[in-house]
């Protein structure tokens, strides 16, 4: 094992990597930029390096800064978090040149698998079964419009390149169709530098389901079941939760070992996620493989009772696993809520402020994952999340009730600073939710319910329209 | 040097320079730059609202006040050493390991006491094999080396203190 392992991320997932090393009695480096110089992780670290200004692309991007950090302390391996340089190969590449272990797959199976298209073609030779679209990448529009006719509309187009949610455009008809396809290819280019695109089959009404796998790189492999990941907001996760409820066991099992089953065929090391949508007749299509630590592990965490961070260590260090299928146990069910400083009446802007009050919750079954502090200013320059919590129970419904009360107890207060926490519990509170009955699309339907419009709207039931949740 | 300008006449260049610089580097439509020499706070306000987080490139259309970190020569208030506020500071762009001079057995770019010019190299950083010559801003006399030859840098670490000459 390491002796000392520089963290190159911020925030919670920060502070998270850096627990599970004093755990396993393996010093820490925090790196950070100069808004950061006060942060919990920086506090709680052995040492620090300060890389670079607040903006990302001159310090947590700032790969050559990272190494020097990593030589001037002498450590001998890098755990990159989520986003950031998490899923980037050629950061993964510099670090094996420089003699540094980085905590993920291959540089070659993550290049591979950041390559949506080709991942898609290397899931459907693996056996997995795919959405209906183009496997290759359309290079015109007229070759990408004879996709989208010929498998219906609505589609969705995809970047290549893309991740977390961005890049993607769903066309409803082909009228629309040319427009959009280009739209996505500029933002591909500005954003990815890479404009290349697919088009797939849309689901409105699918569920975003995920299997959490381990693989040891010497052919080893398990799955720890699934997390329903379908309340998102613009392809973001808001609401997160383990196992998928009301799936057939049948289905589960085998959502999870086509996991495995792609993971394994193309060589993957460490933890990853291979996200899946369930349609309405519980058949599952391959999305994509994360090659990261995702920021919903702790549900997987609280229903397996491993420690995913221990065990991307353990596997990074080169060891064999050390968990065999048949001793995962899936008990009772875990649900984790971001709580990010946004302002959901103002369309979820973000509202960076100094926190005075600051209280999580706590009490039996609760987990929250925080670098919030009182006191602590939430700045303009990053990710708007502030903490995760996270509770279990023997089953769903007191599962939903716990995490209900102990959102209602964290207290968090600031000049102009407000959370997504009364949106989360609108969303704890709807009938579909409760039933465990919902879909990709239940966090559009509840903003269109509270919306108010200025002048009386016209409704088409005939039914009077829904007051504002406030 | 002609005439003797005075420490406003430096700061003044500086300032311009600094903004100058500034409006040529960022995204406009600028609404608004303020700048302070105090703690070294540079806010630039676009046209618009929205303040996005930065979780990666961000597009042209943001519109976000963001401070920028002083650049090395500028005066910044070090978190550490006596009256770092009342002395202008060099200080590390980037990560890496400080040399005073330009080989081993060479005499150092500067000692305590020399006056520098603007311009004028006051030593090295390495940052992953490359040799990255650290020059001060403007003129001054050095009033201390904050860091050893060889030694480890950080981001922003002030190297030299100055103070006018």
């Amino acid at each position: 094992m390491f002796e000392k392992l520089l963290i190159a991320n911020r925030g919670e997932i920060a502070l998270r990597v850096a627990r599970a090393c004093r755990e396993l009695g393996i010093r820490t480096v925090a790196v950070h930029s100069t808004v950061d110089r006060d942060s919990a992780v920086v506090r709680y670290a052995d040492e620090s390096v300060c890389i670079g200004p607040a903006a990302s692309r001159h310090s947590y991007l700032n790969a050559a800064a990272i190494i020097e950090a990593a030589r001037q302390t002498g450590a001998g391996a890098i755990h990159p978090g989520y986003g950031f340089l998490s899923e980037d190969p050629d950061f993964a590449e510099i670090c094996a040149d420089n003699g540094l272990v980085f905590v993920g797959p291959r540089p070659e199976v993550m290049a591979v698998l950041g390559d949506k298209s080709r991942a898609r073609a290397l899931m459907r030779d693996a056996g997995l079964p795919l959405l209906p679209g183009s496997v290759e990448t359309l290079a015109t529009v007229g070759e990408a419009r004879a996709v989208a006719d010929e498998i219906g509309y609505p589609v969705i187009i995809k970047v290549a390149a893309g991740g977390g949610g961005r890049g993607m455009t769903v066309v409803w008809s082909a009228a629309d169709f040319a427009r959009a396809y280009a739209h996505t290819r500029t933002v591909a280019r500005a954003v990815f530098a890479d404009d290349r695109v697919y088009v797939e089959r849309y689901l409105p009404q699918a569920r975003h389901v995920e299997v959490q796998v381990l693989c040891d790189g010497h052919g080893g492999g398990v799955h720890l079941g699934t997390r329903d990941c379908s309340v998102q907001r613009r392809h973001q996760k808001l609401v997160e939760e383990g196992p998928a409820p009301a799936l057939s066991a049948g289905t589960l099992d085998a959502i999870a070992a086509a996991a495995l089953r792609g993971a394994l065929s193309v060589g993957y090391s460490g933890a990853g996620t291979v996200e899946f949508l369930v349609d309405e007749a519980e058949r599952f299509h391959f999305m994509e493989i994360n090659c990261r630590i995702q920021v919903e592990h702790p549900v997987t965490e609280m229903i397996t009772g491993v420690d995913l961070v221990h065990e991307q260590l353990h596997l990074a260090s080169g060891a064999p696993l050390r968990i065999r299928q048949d001793e995962v146990q899936l008990r009772g069910v875990a649900i984790e809520c971001r709580v990010n400083v946004e302002d959901p009446e103002r369309d979820f802007l973000p509202t960076p402020g100094r926190l005075d009050r600051f209280q999580p919750p706590a009490g039996p079954f609760t987990r929250v994952d925080t670098h919030g502090t009182p006191g602590y200013v939430v700045g303009p320059h990053y990710d708007s999340l502030l903490a995760k919590v996270v509770v279990w129970a023997p089953e769903r419904t007191l599962a939903l009730d716990r995490l209900e009360r102990a959102l209602e107890e964290f207290d968090i207060a600031g000049p102009g600073v407000h959370t997504t926490i009364p949106f989360i519990r609108r969303v704890l509170d709807d009938a579909r939710f409760r039933k465990g009955r919902y879909s990709t699309d239940l966090v559009d339907r509840l903003l269109r319910d509270a919306d108010t419009p200025a002048k009386p709207p016209v409704d088409r039931t005939g039914e009077p329209a829904a007051p504002t949740a406030r | 040097m002609t005439g003797e300008p005075t420490e406003d006449d430096h700061l003044l260049a500086q300032l311009r320079e600094q903004a100058s610089r500034l409006v040529a580097e960022v995204d406009g439509p600028l609404r608004r730059i303020r700048m302070r020499s105090g703690n070294a706070v540079v806010e630039i306000e676009w046209h618009g609202a929205a303040t996005p987080a930065e979780a990666g490139p961000a597009l042209p259309t943001d519109a976000v006040v963001r401070p920028v970190s002083a650049v090395s020569g500028t005066p910044v208030a070090a978190g550490s050493g006596a009256d770092a506020a009342s002395r202008d500071c060099v200080v590390a762009p980037m990560v890496g390991t400080f040399y005073r001079a330009a080989e081993p057995g060479a005499s150092p770019f500067v000692e305590v006491g020399d006056l520098v010019e603007p311009g004028q190299v006051i030593g090295i950083v390495e940052a992953m094999k490359l040799m990255n010559h650290i020059t001060a801003e403007h003129a001054g006399k050095v009033a201390e080396v904050l860091v050893g030859n060889g030694e480890p840098v950080e981001f922003n670490q002030p190297l030299i203190a100055l103070v006018s000459a």
